[in-house]
């Protein structure tokens, strides 16, 4: 059995372009925030948004390059105190605070593959390509886990 | 006091100390560095002997994960989201401060040539952490603030070069010193040292992407990572080798060749802080606070011209990649902080030279100090008049 066999094919995704507002709108009815894949005009994936590049938000100079830097004091991220503005919602957008180091998986991939690189990298979810790199979906642990379940006749 | 108790004090005492003086503003490394001096033979005496003859076992563990983080920043991507300019400026920064300080130490100090060039090679090294806290501290927003991240993000792998190229010239130098001085052999042993450091780099990158696919979890990928870093650094010194750049090139390699390459580099950070802690310390710890008298001269003029090689170079760099006016003005006062790789080049020296690096290392950390504790002022100083900083700030 492969990867797509099993993977979520609906799956909201987000452009560089799209803002925080619109972001946050998307999920406002969910109670968790999930992966969110960034994909390009011709789909092809680019980025990952994930709640911790959210929190980035209160502390916008935590930069991809600043991460690199040696020795550089973590920020202590003050939450409640940071301004911020009615206007940072259609001013910060996917591609300030999107990640752009992410693993990803390709969709004729083996389901044992996919197990081994979630617990590796200690994801719960991660995005599908095809050979282009275009997102196809997204396969999480639980994918695996209920199709396992399914095959000893659990459920 | 026994050796297990002094690290686990060191560790204790550093955290604590760092925490007061965040409170000052200054950075952690300052703390770690000043609580070193206070609790070191010279002073306070709370640092075991034996704690303190293994300094030289951390600081090369540590200086090859530092080296291995700096090659990551070495990544195209990493150019492309810069810009030509940034590349420009820190090249030229770090340039500037190790042509004038190598030329000033010769010509005026005179000092030996090879003292001088290692002199000026420690120069060209800058300290992001004091510098992005003020950053962060004023919210400063604009070019000079976007082109001092940049430069201060890629400068320290320029000065890992300039140092390598530097040592292998003074390496050379020294063992020829009493032989009639051999152009040709100096030179040999310089490309040999380079050279070879970016072959085992290389091939080591290669092998530590292509054996990963056996990895299965975090805990794997940790030691693994840490056992290559530490092969590497073993290699090097035993083939006489520039540690720094062996690492650097293994982490740059890695990052160019192989599209996961971050999880080798995210996996380190969850052991580098309290190695970090302790190397500064130690540094600290290792001033000999008796030969400070005798470097007065020597320490004022590396403190100045330092700064003035930094401000040209920076300047010069401003002005052929047509930077703003802000930034050709201001820009090298945001580079005056040295701090954890200046170190480490100085700890090195201090290992290679028996006399003469004693006296480098002694210079470097008591300017190192001075510059951690002045140079966020400078910073603040740019960012005021580049007009970048938070409104509620400048009030």
């Amino acid at each position: 059995m492969h990867v797509k066999d099993i993977m979520s094919k609906k799956v909201i995704s987000v452009k560089r372009s799209t803002t925080l507002h619109q972001l946050l709108k998307l999920f406002d009815r969910f109670h968790i925030f999930p992966l969110v894949p960034v994909v390009e005009e011709d789909g092809k994936l680019i980025g990952i948004v994930s709640f911790k590049n959210l929190i980035n938000v209160f502390s916008p100079r935590h930069t991809e390059i600043v991460k690199n830097i040696p020795f550089v004091d973590e920020e202590d991220e003050d939450i409640f105190n940071v301004e911020l503005t009615k206007e940072m919602g259609s001013l910060i957008l996917v591609a300030d605070i999107m990640e752009t180091h992410f693993v990803a998986i390709k969709e004729d991939e083996s389901l044992e593959k996919a197990f081994g690189v979630m617990k590796l990298y200690l994801k719960e979810e991660i995005p599908v390509v095809d050979n282009k790199g275009v997102l196809v979906g997204m396969i999480g642990v639980f994918d695996i886990v209920r199709q396992l379940f399914s095959q000893k006749g659990i459920i | 006091m026994n050796s297990i108790l002094s690290l686990g004090f060191i560790l204790v005492a550093g955290l604590l100390s760092a925490k007061v003086i965040k409170k000052a503003k200054f950075p952690a490394v300052t703390a770690y560095l000043m609580l070193g001096i206070i609790i070191g033979p010279s002073i306070l005496k709370l640092v075991s002997g034996e704690v303190l003859g293994a300094s030289s076992l951390i600081s090369n563990v540590v200086l090859g994960i530092i080296a291995f983080g700096i090659g990551e920043n070495f990544s195209r991507e990493n150019f492309r989201r810069v810009g030509a300019s940034v590349v420009w400026i820190s090249i030229l920064e770090a340039c500037g401060a190790w042509i004038l300080v190598t030329l000033v130490f010769l010509f005026i100090l005179k000092q030996p040539f090879y003292i001088s060039l290692l002199f000026g090679a420690i120069a060209s090294a800058t300290a992001p952490a004091a510098t992005i806290m003020v950053i962060r501290e004023y919210q400063s927003k604009g070019v000079l603030t976007d082109t001092l991240m940049g430069v201060v993000a890629i400068d320290d792998a320029w000065c890992l070069i300039i140092f390598a190229v530097s040592l292998a010239i003074s390496q050379a130098i020294f063992a020829h010193i009493i032989d009639a001085f051999s152009i040709f052999k100096v030179f040999m042993q310089s490309v040999f040292n380079i050279l070879g450091a970016f072959i085992l780099g290389g091939a080591a990158a290669l092998a530590l992407s292509y054996f990963s696919r056996f990895i299965r979890t975090q805990t794997e990928l940790l030691i693994y990572t840490l056992g290559c870093i530490l092969s590497v650094i073993g290699i090097a010194l035993w083939l006489d080798l520039s540690v720094l750049l062996a690492n650097m090139f293994l982490g740059a390699v890695l990052v160019n060749s192989d599209r996961s390459a971050f999880k080798f580099f995210e996996s380190l950070k969850t052991v580098d802080p309290p190695l970090f802690l302790l190397f500064f310390v130690l540094a600290g710890a290792n001033l000999e606070l008796a030969l400070m008298p005798k470097l007065g001269l020597l320490g004022l003029t590396y403190l100045v011209v330092r700064v003035a090689g930094k401000l040209s170079g920076a300047s010069i760099g401003a002005h052929i990649s047509h930077a703003t006016s802000v930034v050709k003005k201001y820009l090298g006062w945001g580079l005056i902080p040295q701090a954890g790789v200046a170190l480490g080049c100085a700890l090195i020296a201090k290992g290679d030279f028996p006399i003469v690096g004693d006296m480098i290392f002694t210079t470097i950390v008591a300017t190192t100090v001075v510059y951690e504790l002045f140079g966020p002022l400078c910073t603040r100083y740019a960012l005021h008049k580049a007009g970048e900083v938070a409104t509620e700030h400048t009030k």
